[in-house]
């Protein structure tokens, strides 16, 4: 009995001394940068020492000097002046303000050296203001100043946040997602202006951000990787080697936290996953992967775009990827690449087009120039089904785009759009398919980090088939529209429904009963449940009949009314009560004694024939 | 030899001394204590004070710290030594005189603190 107590015992104070040194660690690296920050302030005080002194040495000089000059009052009689009044004299002396002789007219001893004090006081002056006008411009001491700023923030974050390192295109469209959503997040970026657009960008909340290096420790410390309210950190900078570092760092001092990547190659996110289990989003594998679904079930893949999406977005079209045929894939790099394979992967005959590829040995690899006019006839587009356009060029990927579409116009055309700038000419151009990299990575993030349902919604769904998704899709659309206004989550707890908690313990609660309109109980809410969450299994876009039991957790998609409606539900005993039953019982405490309607028990009582008046 | 301890430490003992000696004689008689003498205390107290600034060890903020407290003793007897002399009509009574020297001998405890934390310094910088 003992030796398992002690092994437990062990353990926990193994785990314990883990935590410690993780702590530890943090702390460290936060204090390193914080004692960065203190000493340019430090360095700052040094250097307005010299300032200072000159400007006290001068003062005490001119006024020693008038206190120690013989005057006369206005008698004629012998006067020496006071410390008092020489101090007053050259305090409006020197700072140019002027009231005059006083108390009594100079003598023309005290006006030879008053004239001596003003040229010294006007320099003295002069240079300490110089010099602290100087300093405050200095660079180092203002990003200093924007670190302690930055950090006084973060600390006093009461809620929790992402941490965002890379502020680039991907990071700004998940950062705009997350607001939405009402999330905190805190930005690191090497690029000051990203980070000075910041404070322009049309969030809610407030950001805070800081123009730093990621890849230093204890910046990502200082931004709020040991903050306990910390829920998740996420790497979206163009540098790989940056992205490893924060998921290092992440993974060395909060092995606790999620941490998600970006990595454009193989090997990077294999380095990446020797550290903790970092989500390493590769948009090229995931492009690929979408293809695929295209390809198999192009309603799976129109409800995956539109509820990775984010809030807000309109129903995608639904494309029609031709499954048989033959493609042509122009550019052979990380995209061709994966393109390729996942192409063969599902059968499809696959042409390689590329100027100088690297790796020749791939079969169906014509080294052409795509830009060369003949040139794409030779890779045979006559008779192809579908076209990429997957170089790393705009403005080659737009004229393969309209190359391909005049050889052959029925050809369903994929491109890859690389800066954002383009989005309006790749829109023009109305590709079948596009892809732009910075997009596909901030919906897989946001799709991850809005709720943890989402995610899983989104893995499990596509095995459903595509018939089961284009239904899901027309439920969706019937009901709520072609706008997803909101998706949120539910969970049937004592605390967050707390009106519905004795009566999902019997199991007679049906999930149709619920989403009904609290102002008329026989119109359904405008809003649809994608997944039901019991226990670790989960119910995928339930019907209408399935029984609610405690602690279900619900992801729901649907307007912004049905939402604050349902909550009104799960939380009003008089409302559960009508939208459940159809019963109107009255709300206050008194009005219940006076009508002595029965109080809510476990069980629901009988439908009366004839509601109750209140 | 350092410059920068060289001045640093003649101009924490010359507030000591300057200040000592302002403070020293009978504590209630004027003639006793000369107005220039606080007036030197006062600037070589600011100079030593800014001299302080920017020292991020622990005793370079002791340091800091007492040359403040000495500041702010020093500037509250010259204001009483000025309202004595300025504003009340009698004077430096010996009851005023107390109060401008009283307040200088409290400068002058911190002074002493401060001259104590030099030779602690030097001396483990010696030892270590």
């Amino acid at each position: 009995m003992t030796i398992p107590l002690l092994t437990m015992w062990r353990s926990l104070l193994g785990r314990e001394d883990d935590e410690r040194r993780v702590r530890r660690a943090t702390l460290r690296a936060a204090a390193a940068s914080a004692a960065q920050a203190s000493a340019t302030i430090f360095l700052v005080l040094r250097r307005m020492r010299t300032p200072l002194i000159v400007l006290i040495v001068i003062f005490a000089v001119t006024v020693l000097g008038l206190t120690l000059i013989p005057g006369q009052d206005t008698e004629g009689r012998p006067w020496r002046m006071g410390f008092f009044d020489a101090f007053y004299v050259m305090s409006y002396t020197a700072s140019t303000i002027g009231f005059g002789e006083i108390p009594y007219p100079f003598t023309y001893n005290q006006r030879m050296w008053v004239t001596i004090s003003i040229y010294l006081t006007v320099i003295g002056w002069a240079y300490a203001i110089g010099s602290l006008l100087a300093l405050l411009q200095d660079r180092a001491f203002r990003s200093a100043l924007a670190l302690q700023h930055f950090s006084r923030k973060v600390a006093r974050l009461r809620e929790p946040f992402v941490l965002v390192a890379g502020h680039g295109r991907a990071g700004e469209l998940l950062g705009q997602a997350l607001d939405a959503l009402g999330r905190r997040f805190v930005v690191l970026d090497l690029d000051g202006e990203r980070i000075d657009a910041l404070e322009l960008g049309s969030y809610h909340a407030d950001v805070p951000g800081l123009a730093a290096d990621a890849r230093d420790p204890g910046h990502l410390a200082v931004a709020g990787l040991d903050h306990p309210c910390c829920e998740a950190v996420v790497a979206l900078t163009d540098d790989e080697e940056a992205n490893l570092g924060v998921v290092m760092a992440a993974a060395l001092l909060r092995p606790d936290l999620p941490v998600i990547a970006r990595a454009t190659s193989r090997a990077m996110a294999e380095r990446m996953r020797a550290f903790g289990s970092p989500d390493v989003v590769d948009p090229f594998d995931r492009f690929g992967d979408h293809l695929r679904l295209a390809l198999r079930a192009p309603a799976s893949y129109q409800l995956l775009t539109w509820l990775e999406a984010g809030p807000g977005a309109d129903l995608p079209p639904r494309g029609t990827p031709p499954h048989s045929g033959r493609w042509v894939v122009c550019g052979y790099g990380r995209l061709g690449r994966e393109l390729t394979r996942d192409l063969r992967a599902e059968g499809i005959r696959v042409t390689v087009v590329d100027t100088a590829p690297q790796d020749a040995e791939a079969d169906g690899l014509l080294v052409l120039d795509g830009s060369h006019p003949g040139a794409l006839a030779e890779a045979g587009l006559e008779d192809a089904t579908g076209f990429v356009a997957g170089t790393d060029n705009d403005t080659a990927n737009l004229s393969l785009v309209a190359a391909a579409r005049r050889a052959n116009p029925s050809l369903f055309v994929a491109a890859r759009q690389n800066r954002p700038a383009n989005a309006p000419l790749f829109a023009a151009m109305e590709a079948d398919a596009l892809l732009v990299p910075t997009e596909v990575i901030a919906h897989e993030v946001y799709a991850q980090l809005s709720t943890p349902l989402l995610w899983r919604f989104l893995r499990e769904m596509p095995a459903r088939g595509d018939a089961w998704a284009a239904a899901l899709v027309d439920r969706l659309t019937g009901l709520c529209g072609p706008q997803l206004q909101a998706l949120w989550k539910v969970r049937l707890t004592a605390t967050e429904a707390p009106a519905l908690t004795g009566w999902l313990a019997p199991g007679t609660t049906r999930l149709g009963d619920l989403l009904r309109n609290p102002e008329d109980r026989d119109e359904h809410l405008h809003a649809i449940v994608l997944l039901i969450l019991r226990g670790g299994e989960a119910l995928l876009a339930p019907d209408g009949d399935v029984v609610l039991r405690p602690d279900d957790e619900l992801l729901l998609a649907g307007w912004s009314a049905a939402r604050r409606a349902l909550g009104t539900t799960l939380v009003v005993d008089a409302v559960r009560e009508y939208v459940l039953t159809g019963r109107r019982i009255p709300s206050s405490w008194i009005w219940r004694k006076l009508t002595r309607a029965p109080v809510s028990s476990g069980e629901p009582a009988p439908r009366p024939t004839a509601p109750t008046p209140s | 030899m350092n410059l920068e301890k060289v001045v640093f430490g003649f101009f924490v003992l010359l507030a000591a001394t300057l200040n000592f000696g302002f403070f020293i004689g009978d504590i209630s008689d004027p003639a006793l204590h000369n107005h220039y003498e606080l007036f030197a205390a006062v600037v070589v107290s600011f100079i030593a004070t800014v001299l302080k600034f920017g020292d991020r060890t622990q005793l370079g903020a002791v340091h800091l710290s007492t040359s403040l407290v000495a500041d702010l003793q020093l500037i509250g007897a010259s204001l009483l030594y000025g309202y004595a002399e300025y504003v009340s009509s009698a004077g430096m009574t010996p009851a005023w005189t107390a109060s401008v020297v009283s307040l200088s001998g409290g400068a002058l405890l911190a002074n002493l603190v401060s001259v104590v934390l030099l030779v602690v310094e030097t001396v483990s910088f010696h030892r270590g």
